[in-house]
């Protein structure tokens, strides 16, 4: 027998308001999280990504469809008796607590014998390293360790699922990282589902088994990390997950998945077709900035584009060059990696070609 | 020397707040002063004594007017609070929805209506009821008590409640507490400050309040405030002065003791 999903969604909708004023923030859609997944729903703000949480929380009631644990509807099912656990956006730590009663809260209501609570509240403070601020107030405590209390807090009751709605957004970038890191670690030592809400791109790469791209309460596209990026299923996704260019061309041969395409600023390009797609006509062509090069527009051999470099901006770890294209209306993004004491080849005004690596260009669905 | 900017530091502002404060407590000190004379006048000041406070100690109209005024403070206080407790829970506990300012007007009102017509409807509605149960105990002014001391008890309270984070009481239901237990567990331990500030502002309005139960009560049900009013009628004695100088006392107890307990849960 296959194994239970952890959490499934089915056709659930959650629509706000009456009437006219009827929203659909999650509009019947349906997700299978698997056992001890790293399981991210990615999107903008207003995709539907928290009222999706909230539902499984319990928050919230669907409108229409199911949500099962472990194989049992608990669409109806208040939240207190739901074994899901949630890591709030603000931490939504008891102020009047000490970082331990924080923890062991639940273990409270949940009538654990005292002996046992303080137990879990020492394996937590533990797992978080947390040990030598139990007795202090959530006040007293950076946000950081705040961050840790309430991911303790959650994961003490031993939840079937862990859910964490942006719990890293309050952190500055270098907190971020370590949190992150910190987060793959908890996951794989507990062994616990985790449902992480982000909108941002760069850390649901880095941290998911999954990713579920979300825009305006559906889901567009389920996938590894890879397959998000590399290959997108559709434009909304091309575009929120990294920096992408769009070429509009008209498809000609395909053979062995790979399609020429003709395009008025780039001439005849070469692009992976997404299996069991048949294209024809008009396609547009999705090119990543880190699979181009800058080169002087002479150079025929390995320039496929010219056009004019508008701006460059410099990045630390690389440089980015938004170039307008000789059609006078594409900008085309390229990023390079910067070199030790390199010397910048081009400046803003400059005529430049561009160069683009094998396998780079693929056609998009629609 | 130049100084830092501050909007604090405009012209006049220094005058305009030494004349309010001597306007504010000057007669009040004059006040507390003058129940020291020893001598009968009001316009001359005759040595320091305490006799005025003694004759007032000894007045049984004082002392039970006095106890009558603690009793219905109290009553109406504990009653007046529990009652804007919930109607503070209901308004905002809840995210923001049509109607609700509605409802802040309508629990609000009292503090609206001027205070003669409340006490002239009070006078018609209970003197009919008098007639219906022949019940004429202190039961009334309670009752009048409690019901213009809400207002009074929800502000701070809602104040309070405005500033927690609605997530808590998620992150408790979250963690398994039913809506009992994160009332008892969260809610509640964090609300008390309010409650309690919501309670001493009830309890020193009630004390203070002279129209209302000048209108309600029945014969001899005085509290201190309309005592007083019907002595200082027929003639100013300095015992008034004694009087008024511990009813001072007890409302800066009062506020002291809020004070100081409220410092102590931030």
């Amino acid at each position: 027998m296959a194994e239970l999903n952890a959490v499934e969604i089915r056709q659930v909708s959650k629509i706000f308001g009456f009437g006219e004023f009827a929203f659909a923030a999650v509009d019947n859609t349906s997700v299978s999280i698997r056992q001890n997944e790293f399981f991210t729903l990615l999107g903008p703000s207003g995709c539907g990504k928290t009222t999706l949480l909230r539902l499984i929380a319990g928050f919230e009631y669907p409108t229409s469809g199911e949500i099962l644990l472990n194989g049992e509807d608990i669409a109806a099912m208040p939240p207190f008796k739901r074994p899901i656990n949630t890591v709030f956006q603000s931490y939504a730590l008891f102020p009047h607590m000490t970082v331990a009663e924080n923890i062991g809260f639940g273990l409270m209501m949940l009538g654990k014998p005292k002996r046992e609570i303080n137990e879990r509240v020492d394996a937590m403070l533990k797992l978080v390293r947390m040990e030598a601020l139990a007795g202090r107030r959530t006040s007293q405590i950076s946000g950081g360790q705040q961050q840790r209390v309430a991911l303790a807090r959650a994961l003490a009751p031993q939840p079937k699922v862990l859910l964490l709605d942006e719990p890293l957004s309050a952190l500055d970038y270098k907190l971020r990282k370590d949190m992150q890191i910190e987060l793959k670690r908890l996951q794989a030592e507990t062994g616990i589902t985790f449902i992480f809400v982000t909108h941002d791109q760069e850390e649901a790469l880095t941290m998911s088994d999954r990713i579920a791209v979300m825009s305006s309460g559906k889901i567009l596209q389920v996938g590894n990390p890879r397959e998000i990026y590399d290959a997108p299923a559709d434009r909304f996704v091309a575009d929120f997950i990294g920096e992408t260019n769009f070429l509009k061309g008209r498809i000609g041969s395909v053979a062995n998945g790979i399609a020429d395409v003709d395009t008025p600023v780039a001439g005849r390009i070469s692009a992976t077709v997404p299996q069991d797609f048949h294209a024809e006509g008009e396609v547009t062509v999705v090119l990543r900035p880190e699979h181009a090069t800058l080169c002087p527009p002479d150079r025929a051999d390995a320039s496929q584009m010219t056009g004019t470099l508008e701006n460059v901006v410099y990045f630390g770890t690389d440089t980015h060059y938004h170039v307008r294209l000789s059609d006078g209306e594409t900008l085309f993004t390229l990023r390079e990696q910067n070199k030790p004491l390199q010397v910048a080849r081009f400046a803003a005004g400059d005529r430049v070609g561009i160069a683009l690596e094998a396998n780079a260009a693929r056609v998009l669905r629609n | 020397m130049a100084r830092a900017f501050s909007i604090r530091r405009q012209r006049g502002f220094t005058a305009i707040a030494i004349t309010c404060f001597f306007a504010l407590y000057l007669p009040i000190a004059v006040l507390v002063f003058y129940s020291f004379n020893a001598g009968e006048s009001l316009a001359s000041f005759d040595g320091i004594s305490l006799r005025w406070f003694t004759k007032a100690f000894q007045n049984q109209q004082v002392i039970d007017a006095s106890i009558r005024s603690l009793q219905i403070a109290s009553v109406a206080a504990v009653v007046a609070t529990i009652a804007a407790t919930m109607a503070a829970l209901a308004t905002t506990r809840t995210e923001p929805y049509r109607g609700l300012t509605l409802k802040y007007a309508f629990i609000n009102q009292p503090l609206m209506i001027p205070e003669i017509v409340t006490a002239v409807a009070l006078l018609i509605f209970f003197a009919r009821i008098k007639i219906w149960t022949g019940y004429s105990g202190l039961g009334y002014l309670i009752a009048a008590h409690t019901a213009f001391c809400i207002p009074f008890a929800y502000l701070p309270i809602r104040a309070r409640l405005e500033n927690m984070d609605l997530t808590l009481e998620k992150a408790a239901a979250d963690l398994y507490a039913t809506p009992w237990n994160a009332f008892r567990y969260v809610t509640l331990p964090l609300l008390w400050p309010g409650i309690l500030a919501g309670f001493m502002l009830a309890f020193v309005i009630s004390l203070d309040d002279v129209v209302i139960t000048e209108f309600v009560k029945s014969a001899g049900q005085d509290t201190l405030p309309t005592y007083m009013l019907g002595q200082i009628r027929r003639s100013i004695t300095p015992e008034m002065n004694a009087i008024s100088t511990l009813f001072l006392l007890l409302s800066i107890c009062v506020v002291t003791v809020f004070f100081i307990v409220n410092r102590k849960r931030v």
